[in-house]
């Protein structure tokens, strides 16, 4: 039986075992290689994505799960070419290094940015305990979430 | 030279796609008819191959194809060929590779690895360097006599895969001088693992005779020439491109998976994606490697070091690898900072059934600065004198002899200790903590360098106006690529950094490069692009002066024109010019090359060496405050510090971004990321949940002060930035707990277990008895005798 799933807006079939893990389908399926397994575990969140506006690591979600849900991918926040808030304020920081982790940082952020529009920094670090970046040091990260909400 | 200056914060190019999930990284790659291939990995640290039979795999569905030792005849290494790319007839290490699998999809590949029949009588296996070193132990490479040597002079025997000495003056008399104190400490550091976020991947093809290689790698003509090397092919016939590499700290400085893939290819005629899942990350990795160090000083009472003496044992793993190059490094490392009076020096990469180490940011020289810094404080406390004032004393400066008798050029650690001083006194903390926690501070020197070597670079004029610049460099995440090189061409040629486009690595069309790490992007790619600007400038000016009548000395590049100097809007743009160019002569380029020169060591002092000098070397001096709970053991840093030598920083925001990153994988080794193997031989930390790297909450922002303007043959006076940031983490943490606590920290990471023994004095000292009690006895042979590598 094919698995529906709603990604980025469109309505998408897959044959796969039900029990895949979505980061999988998203990838292997749908080219949506934006979305990245690295641990594997839960632990790392470059696999985020907004399942129903939450941010979820995709690793551990098996695809039947994420039927009738609304999923969103680092590559469906933009609309066109235009970046983000966060992608802008991360961009104009200097922030990216390797890249690897940004997808799911930019789906974490996109969330707090609309959840939790006062965050202190002490919040934007704690929202990122479940965002690993192995490149930066996360401060560039913290300052360009803040700079993001100034805009606000 | 150039009428605009190269230094600006540039933004990199490549953070749109990055952000945006758009960047086809090599573990994104997907091609019409790939296979998707694993590897079937032993599961004994040391063990004979009694059987290894892929019939019933070959037969399982959706399977392309199958290779084993025998589609790989070749063996590489640095320095001795000793690894093979499959296990031949005897198993090394837990996780060695024994089969590869190309099939459909990697389900079926997995599946099929299943079915493959192996038997492997267990043989005994040394799991630690005093387990390997102890005698009659067993040897990881009973062959080691027939090995080929790839590079001369390391003293070899057993299980010791390569020695290196320094020897410089007469080390027994210092330490028989009645007016000395003999200070004595050991130390010992486990591995760490890069955790790169992109794993090792790889896509390869085979077309028309030739291999094309698509890999996530840090040195494209390693690749080439080392997978030729292993297939027994020429080099012409591998062709190495390089996507946009997500990390590599170090991990991707060596061949790794790709053989496999090419392999694969060919047996295929498709195709193939091989991509290291997190677990064989974990267990095989490049890691930094366990090392363990003595270290004996002979100081004057006024704090002269008048004599030192160092043994470091490092572990290699099964194969030699990286670690008999970063012998050499001891010297420049554990052997710098500081005026030497005689210095003796071993430094023993050592065989173990364990998974074979590599590189890592900063390697051989985090562990070595962590050793030469606490024995700096365990030597001033030993005199009575303050270790900041000590090392006042001694570091080095303009004329002072390096170990292994090089000559520094300019005084540069001793302004950059008293910037230190200004930045300390400006925050200005309390000692003492309201909370009950122990306060401790610390100040580190560190010394490093950049690995200079072989780069080229060409620069295309285009009849638009802008250039591309071909390299084999690659974009692994530190800007070097994105940033500093196009500034560079840029500045040379008056254009915007915008308008240079940078050709992604491609060993079919950019000349050899030595690969990118060992803080040498900016500066070797560097020069050699600088160099290629060059040639364009004096091509372009030699045109231009025809058209605007005015001598090519008279003219200047600037804001996209070449114009008379002193009359902005004379003249005519680049593009026209360039146009013309084109027209008259044929397109406009420059070629550059660049390699280091080479600075002289003493004559005699270096046995085993790949560098007996550095040419460009790089400082560092880090600070920090730390509170050490004495319920729990746990370490807060509470401030850190960093003055770095940078030359000159062309991008000063980009370089920030280097030493807050560099720093926090610097606290991640020193106090929670931790790799130690199991009894069987196999490590243990396979996975993000039992090896902790630093998350948002543990880190700091790290105050910075760029120190500009020492002695480099850099381009435009620029060192490597990017690698040293980490370089005195280790050492600076484990002065302060050491300052905070009062006891002895002889080993990292400073975990609350670890520090919680510390205070409870529960920690025995530490003991290293496989390291021989007077220093000559633990040498293969002694110093500057002549190799018997092939008796």
């Amino acid at each position: 039986m094919a698995l529906s799933l709603t990604v980025n807006g469109d309505r998408r079939a897959s044959a796969a075992d039900p029990v895949t893990p979505l980061v999988d389908i998203l990838r292997e399926e749908f080219h949506l290689t934006g979305t990245k397994p690295v641990c594997r575990e839960g632990f790392c969140g470059a696999c985020m994505v907004l399942v129903d506006d939450r941010p979820t690591p995709s690793c551990l979600m098996p695809a039947a799960l994420a039927e009738g849900s609304d999923i969103r991918t680092v590559e469906g926040l933009g609309t066109g070419d235009a970046l983000t808030a966060i992608q802008v304020a991360l961009e104009t920081c200097d922030a990216v290094q390797c890249g690897m982790c940004f997808p799911g940082m930019v789906v974490t952020l996109t969330h707090l940015l609309a959840t939790s529009p006062e965050a202190t920094r002490d919040d934007i670090r704690a929202a990122l305990s479940g965002n690993i970046c192995r490149c930066t040091g996360y401060e560039r990260i913290v300052d360009a979430t803040l700079s993001a909400l100034a805009v606000k | 030279m150039s009428e605009i200056s190269a230094t600006m914060d540039f933004r990199r190019r490549d953070a749109r796609d990055k952000l945006r999930g758009r960047t086809r990284y090599t573990m994104d790659r997907y091609l019409p008819g790939m296979l998707h291939a694993a590897v079937l990995r032993a599961n004994v640290a040391s063990g004979r191959i009694v059987r290894l039979d892929t019939s019933r795999a070959a037969r399982m569905r959706g399977v392309r194809a199958i290779v084993t030792a025998a589609d790989a005849p070749g063996k590489i290494g640095i320095g001795i060929a000793d690894h093979p790319l499959f296990a031949r007839d005897v198993i090394r290490y837990d996780g060695e590779p024994l089969a590869a699998i190309a099939a459909d999809t990697l389900a079926q590949a997995q599946a099929a690895l299943a079915t493959i029949d192996v038997e492997i009588a267990p043989l005994p296996a040394v799991l630690t360097m005093a387990e390997s070193l102890a005698p009659a132990a067993p040897l990881v490479h009973p062959d080691w006599r027939d090995y080929e040597v790839l590079f001369e002079g390391g003293a070899r025997s057993g299980n010791v895969a390569w020695e290196a000495t320094v020897v410089r003056g007469d080390v027994d008399a210092a330490f028989a001088r009645s007016d000395v104190e003999i200070v004595e400490s050991s130390f010992r550091v486990g591995r760490q693992n890069h955790v790169a976020f992109e794993p090792r991947a790889v896509v390869a093809s085979y077309e028309d005779g030739r291999f094309h290689i698509e890999t996530s790698t840090q040195v494209p003509w390693t690749i080439r020439n080392a997978t030729a090397r292993i297939l027994g092919v020429p080099p012409s016939q591998v062709r190495v491109t390089v996507p946009p590499v997500g990390g590599a700290f170090g991990l991707k400085f060596d061949l790794a998976i790709e053989p496999f893939a090419a392999l694969l290819a060919r047996a295929s005629g498709q195709p193939v994606r091989l991509v290291n899942s997190r677990e064989e990350e974990m267990l095989t990795c490049l890691f930094r490697e366990n090392a363990e160090i003595r270290i004996r000083s002979a100081v004057t009472r006024d704090g002269e070091i008048v004599g030192r003496e160092a043994v470091v044992l490092m572990d290699c793993g099964a194969y030699g690898g990286e670690q008999i190059f970063l012998t050499t490094m001891t010297a420049h490392t554990l052997g710098g900072n500081y005026r030497l009076g005689s210095t003796r020096l071993v430094s023993r990469a050592v065989y173990t059934n364990t998974a074979p180490n590599g590189a890592f940011r900063c390697c051989n020289g985090v562990y070595c600065t962590f050793a030469l810094e606490r024995h700096t404080d365990e030597i001033a406390a030993r005199i009575g004198m303050d270790p900041l004032a000590f090392r006042r004393r001694n570091v080095l400066g303009d004329g002072d002899l390096g170990a292994t008798g090089q000559v520094f050029e300019g005084n540069v650690l001793a302004p950059m200790l008293d910037r230190m001083d200004t930045l300390r006194e400006a925050a200005a903390p309390s000692r003492t903590l309201a909370d009950g926690r122990l306060f401790g501070r610390a100040t580190t020197v560190g010394t490093w360098f950049v690995f200079v070597g072989p780069s080229a670079a060409t620069v295309n004029m285009n009849a638009d106006g802008t250039v591309t610049l071909v390299t084999s460099g690659v974009e692994i995440g530190s800007g070097s690529m994105m940033q500093s090189l196009p500034q560079i061409v840029a500045g040379t040629l008056g254009l915007k950094p915008d308008d240079v486009v940078v050709r992604a690595a491609d060993t079919d069309a950019a000349g050899y490069d030595v690969g990118v790490g060992g803080g040498r992007t900016t500066v070797s790619l560097g020069a050699a692009s600088l160099s290629a600007a060059q040639e364009v400038r004096t091509k372009l000016l030699k045109v231009a002066s025809e058209m605007i009548e005015a001598a090519p000395e008279d003219l200047v590049m600037r804001q996209g024109r070449i114009e008379i100097a002193g009359a902005p809007g004379s003249g005519r743009t680049i593009a026209d010019v360039a146009t013309r160019a084109q027209a008259q002569l044929g397109p406009v380029s420059g070629t550059g090359a660049f390699t280091g020169a080479g600075v002289p060591a003493m004559p005699g002092c270096v046995a085993g060496h790949f560098i007996d000098a550095i040419d460009i070397p790089v400082f560092a001096v880090h600070d920090c405050d730390v509170a050490v709970d004495p319920e729990t053991g746990h370490v807060e840093v509470l401030n850190y510090r960093v003055v770095q030598d940078v030359g000159r920083a062309l991008n000063p925001r980009a370089i920030h971004g280097q030493i807050q990153g560099g720093v926090v994988q610097g606290l991640g080794y020193a106090l929670h990321e931790e790799v130690t193997i199991d009894t069987h031989g196999r490590v243990r930390q396979n996975g993000f949940e039992t090896y902790r790297l630093p998350l948002a909450l543990d880190v700091v922002p790290v105050e910075i002060s760029l120190y500009e303007g020492a002695p480099s043959v850099g381009p435009l006076g620029t060192k490597g930035a990017g690698e040293v940031p980490i370089l005195n983490v280790g050492a600076t943490i484990a002065c302060a707990v050491a300052n905070a606590t009062g006891k002895r920290v002889q080993e990292l990471p400073l975990t609350p277990p670890r520090v919680l023994e510390l205070l409870l004095d529960r920690k025995g000292e530490l003991s290293l008895s496989h390291i021989a009690e007077a220093w000559v006895d633990n040498l293969v042979r002694p110093h500057g005798t002549a190799a018997q590598n092939r008796k």
